[in-house]
């Protein structure tokens, strides 16, 4: 039964950390947006911390570089597993318009194992909100794969 | 007998209190900012979510530590009910507090050994307000037991109505909330990436989380402690009470800690003393 | 039997001195002072359970005990005018010789010459004293054969001058002793007077301009006292027409010249106990071998100091001089452990402690309730073993790692764990409960409780020591260690005593209840009353022994916790961007090069910084003192 609770608190509290890797700042506007009264989305259990320590799910802005790739890396490999990455805009799906820039890596799938691809230039925040929904719904499905 | 007995209730039952008092708080702070806001049970799917997780340490001693913070809240929750003596259970208590700053200081990360510090700071404010309080309340009553002062016939904030005040601002710092949550914070606030819990994780975080609604249920249960005579009473008073730490957090910029020392030490300290003298002087 | 404990107690240590000067081998030294410790152990054990007596040796060795002290008391008196004058000293020279033309005089005109009976009286409060003085003291003294082989070889010093040290190591141990049980008040001024020159030996041990300064300034501070005392018991005699301790304290109202005397006696203990404004010389003391701080700080000297108050506590309990004298109390608890927070220096801050701990005993004698003086004796026997353990602990740290500053010990636990552990449990009995320091600090709050200003200092005091404590023993832990650390190695007599004291201060506070109830209890008259009611069944064994217990319950279940944890191992968060291996922590800095995490503790020197506040506060102790001189002579 404990463990019944657990598993079905998991989805009720997902806490998100955000990274900005290299976005215009359009992508990250959007994303705080939704902690506003607006949008409220602590009404779905989630909060916003700032250290990798503490969060379940990992939210991506803008696009991947040679320089922060690390810290990309660092971050997710801080977070205690389970856990979930959300790739936000076209930059981090992509690498957007800076794809061919000469120090861009691309999208942050080059870095890290991508859940859920939220797109947009930049995506509404009711998609981003969509986007961390699914992310636990995918993250549920590969509890129950692991068994 | 029945000392123990309501002490081992308390054990069992403060968690529950503590976690249904965070999601109350949640809800109400945001109704406040005209937010819709979390399900009340929300601090519990937390907890637990945070039980689920991969446990990762940084070396045991840290690990260590968050289990005699536990230790020393849960303990302290159950000396108060079963009526123990006020000043032994608050040290006990400080077993807790000062074992989360060794946890904190367990690691050379920069924002869990300045958490520390400013934690420290805190406990330097707080620890000799609440002595002071203690004093008053067996000044009044003639009496450090928990269980004498309970059975004092008139309500205490009459005799003590600044030292209540002082105890609020002790409150404050115990229940982590601004102007006064710069070692670690709440819910969405993050303060150096939560100083003191920086280096925690996982279940050990959680289980942190567990003895803080310990404590909270520790000092709501002191500021009870004031409006014993009647159930009524005692209920008004703490949720007026509460409201005021919910208003002030939401309302207040968070301080330094040299402001704190500065400001809310010496004018905790001159109340406590103005109201010990009157008291000695009636 | 019992005389033939005194007699090791007191004497013994006199002839071991003795040997240990005359005797130049190591072998013979080292064999001495081992025995002479085991013995000087066992025989306070053995006066332990015995209750009180009294008892009058008439003679030693054939020779009239009481004519020999005071021939030694003047001998001893040269000798010091002797030191005056060699060095060209006025100050020494002045205050010797205050204190000899009227002892001279006092001697001369003494009506009664034959002995005081009886010379020596052994109750709780002595026996306190003594079983810390013995045990204690000589566990020190153990540790010091180690720590001296060291120290003289890091001096490269020619011709060791460890029979010095030792005769006078060992020679304050039976001072002490001596003091403590003495009730005739001359023969507890012969030994008072010797302390004095055994710590001035001592402090100047190394030699070299800062120790010889400093132990002048221990000397001239003492000797101060010293006048005091002897103008103490002049008018004590004059109001009490008596040299018996016991008769004056049992005499009940004595009129305002005995408050006079009691005035002038807690100023000397005030000099001894090294409380504010007299505390340069305890600070100064630290330039003197570990063991030699060690001694002065926990067992010997500074313990004088408030025994002597406590001593005549009951004398003048409830007076207004009692009155003052808690608040003066209280003063240096408050302000000593605020300095100790502007320190970052291992010593300093344990001699800051010190003198704030026995300025909470002060506290205590002043409020003379029997639950505040029962509070002192307990202070007196937990503070003595945890505070020796903590300067044996600094002392071998600073041996390895070679610094005593707290900064440096960050992370000692990945050199040393095993003394890191030692010392983190020094500071745990020091700090927190159900250890006894800490109980006795519950009890002394408790009994303050009716002494506003005096509980307000005392619960500031408390809160600022939580932080000087509790940021020490955590950063000593402070470990980014992947791999388990391996104990270091240690000399066997270095590791003993500390593990010894270690045990022994948990051991000790779980016995708490028999403690009380053995030494402490037969001490206080009547039962605990007033608001120190709860006190009482407080401290009862069924409350101690369950708090105890479960306390380590948590504990265990919380070690064994913590060792299983299937955990991985995690690295430090430095915002993402750490660089280098786990073991020193970096950020990735300008040009990808790694800049080195640090970390510091607060000082706040701009609030506790020593040279700010020591002029101020050694005014107001000087008040303090003066309003309390004052409140005598109401
Ligand atoms: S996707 Fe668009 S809004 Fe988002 S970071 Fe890229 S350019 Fe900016």
């Amino acid at each position: 039964m404990l463990k019944d609770f657990i598993r079905s608190s998991r989805a009720k509290s997902p806490w998100i950390i955000h990274f900005d890797c290299g976005s215009c700042n359009g992508c990250d506007i959007e994303t705080l947006a939704c902690l506003t009264p607006l949008y409220d989305v602590e009404r779905f259990g989630i909060v916003n911390v700032g250290n990798p320590k503490h969060a379940d799910v990992l939210l991506v802005t803008g696009t991947v570089n040679h320089r922060n790739k690390h810290v990309l890396k660092n971050l997710y490999d801080q977070m205690p597993s389970p856990k979930a990455v959300v790739a936000i805009g076209a930059c981090g799906l992509t690498g957007g318009v800076f794809r061919e820039a000469y120090n861009v890596l691309g999208g942050v799938d080059k870095v890290l194992p991508v859940d859920v691809y939220v797109p947009g230039c930049p995506p509404k925040p009711e998609a981003i909100i969509d986007g961390v929904v699914l992310a636990l719904k995918k993250f549920a499905e590969k509890q129950q794969a692991a068994g | 007998m029945t000392s123990i007995l309501l002490g081992i209730l308390a054990l069992i039952l403060a968690p529950l209190a503590g976690g249904l008092i965070a999601g109350l708080d949640r809800r109400v702070t945001a109704r406040v900012q005209s937010r819709f806001g979390p399900p009340i049970l929300q601090p519990f799917y937390d907890v637990a979510k945070l039980f689920g997780k991969e446990p990762r340490m940084g070396n045991v001693w840290q690990i260590f530590c968050a289990y005699i913070y536990l230790l020393g809240a849960a303990v302290s929750v159950f000396l108060f009910f079963a009526g123990a003596d006020l000043l032994l259970l608050f040290f006990v208590q400080a077993i807790g507090a000062v074992f989360l700053v060794f946890g904190a200081l367990a690691r050379p990360s920069p924002y869990s050994q300045i958490g520390a510090q400013r934690e420290l700071m805190q406990i330097l404010t707080y620890e000799p307000l609440l002595i002071l309080v203690f004093v008053g309340l067996a000044k009044a009553t003639g009496s450090f037991k928990v269980a004498a002062i309970w059975s004092h016939p008139e309500p205490l904030l009459l005799q003590l109505p600044l030292l209540y005040l002082v105890l609020t601002t002790a409150l404050t710092i115990k229940l982590r909330k601004s102007p006064f949550d710069f070692s670690t914070s709440h819910h969405g606030h993050q303060e150096i990436v939560k100083g003191v819990l920086t280096e925690y994780s996982g279940p050990y975080l959680g289980l942190i989380e567990l003895a803080h609604w310990y404590e909270v249920v520790l000092v709501l249960g002191i500021c009870a402690l004031f409006w014993s005579t009647s159930l009524v009473g005692l209920l008004v008073l703490l949720a007026v009470t509460y409201a005021a730490e919910i208003f002030v957090d939401n309302t207040m910029a968070r301080l330094t800690w040299r402001w704190m020392l500065g400001s809310a030490l010496l004018a905790g300290l001159a109340l406590s003393f103005l109201n010990l003298v009157w008291l000695y002087l009636a | 039997m019992e005389n033939t404990l005194l007699f090791v107690l007191i004497f013994l240590p006199f002839a071991a001195a003795g040997l240990c000067w005359l005797v130049p081998s190591g072998a013979v030294r080292r064999g001495v002072v081992l025995v002479t410790a085991a013995l000087l152990a066992a025989a306070s054990l053995g006066l332990f359970g015995r209750g009180a007596f009294a008892a009058t040796p008439e003679s030693l060795l054939g020779l009239p005990l009481n004519g020999l002290i005071t021939l030694a008391d003047f001998a001893l008196l040269l000798v010091i005018l002797g030191i005056g004058l060699k060095r060209k000293n006025r100050w020494i020279t002045i205050l010797t010789l205050l204190q000899l033309v009227p002892l001279a005089i006092f001697e001369l005109t003494l009506p009664e010459h034959g002995p005081i009976a009886p010379a020596l009286v052994i109750d709780g409060l002595s026996l306190i004293m003594i079983l810390v003085i013995s045990i204690v003291g000589s566990l020190i003294c153990v540790f010091a054969l180690p720590y001296m082989e060291a120290h003289e070889q890091h001096l490269h010093l020619r011709s060791s001058r460890q029979g010095r040290f030792f005769f006078f190591l060992v020679l304050f141990l039976g001072a002490m002793n001596g003091l403590v049980a003495a009730n005739n008040i001359l023969w507890a001024y012969f030994f008072w007077e010797l302390t004095t020159l055994c710590s001035f030996a001592l402090i100047g041990h190394d030699g070299g301009e800062e120790a010889t300064a400093n132990a002048v300034r221990a000397l001239v501070m003492n000797l101060f006292g010293g006048v005091a005392l002897v103008c103490g018991i002049i008018f004590l005699y004059g109001a009490a027409k008596t040299l018996s301790i016991q008769d004056v304290v049992q005499a009940g109202s004595l009129g305002t010249m005995a408050f006079v005397a009691f005035a002038l006696i807690a100023l000397a203990g005030f000099t001894k106990a090294a409380q504010l404004p007299f505390q340069s010389w305890l600070l100064g003391a630290m330039v003197a071998p570990t063991p030699v701080s060690a001694l002065l700080h926990s067992s010997t000297m500074v313990k004088a100091g408030v025994y002597i108050v406590l001593r005549f506590a009951p004398a003048f309990a409830g007076s207004a001089f009692a009155d003052c004298l808690a608040v003066a109390g209280g003063f240096t608890f408050c302000v000593a452990t605020g300095l100790a927070l502007g320190q970052s220096n291992g010593k300093r801050i344990l001699a800051y402690s010190t003198i704030g701990n026995l300025g909470l005993i002060m506290a205590c004698a002043g409020i003379g309730t029997p639950a505040a003086l029962a509070a002192g004796m307990l202070f007196i026997v937990f503070h003595a073993v945890s505070k020796g353990l903590l300067f044996l602990c600094v002392g071998a740290i600073e041996q390895t790692i070679g610094s005593r500053d707290i900064e440096d010990m960050r992370g000692l636990y990945d050199r040393m764990p095993r003394t890191a552990v030692i010392t983190v449990i020094g500071i745990v009995t020091m700090l927190l409960p159900p250890f006894g320091v800490l109980m006795a600090k519950w009890m002394a709050i408790e009994a303050a409780a009716d002494n506003l200003p005096v509980v307000v200092l005392i619960a500031m005091g408390s809160a600022l020591g939580v932080v000087v404590w509790g940021r020490w023993a955590g950063i000593l832990m402070s470990s980014s260690r992947t791999k388990k650390a391996w104990p270091e190695a240690q000399p066997a007599l270095l590791r003993w005593p500390l593990a010894v004291l270690a045990g022994g201060a948990v051991v000790l506070s779980f016995l708490l209840p028999a403690v009380y109830a053995s030494l402490v209890a037969p001490m206080l008259k009547g039962p605990i009353a007033g608001s120190a009611g709860s006190l009482a069944s407080g401290l009862a064994a069924y409350l101690i022994y369950p708090l105890f217990l479960v306390l380590a319950a948590g504990f265990l279940y919380a070690v064994i916790a913590a060792r299983q944890a299937r955990a991985a191992v995690d690295t430090v968060y430095l915002a993402g961007a750490q660089a280098g291996p786990p073991e020193s922590p970096a950020f990735t800095g300008p040009m990808d090069q790694p800049v080195v995490v640090s970390a510091g503790n607060y000082y706040l020197p701009s609030i506790f910084g020593e040279e700010r506040l020591t002029f101020p506060l050694n005014v107001i102790a000087v008040a303090l003192i003066i309003i309390m001189a004052g409140g005598a002579l109401i």
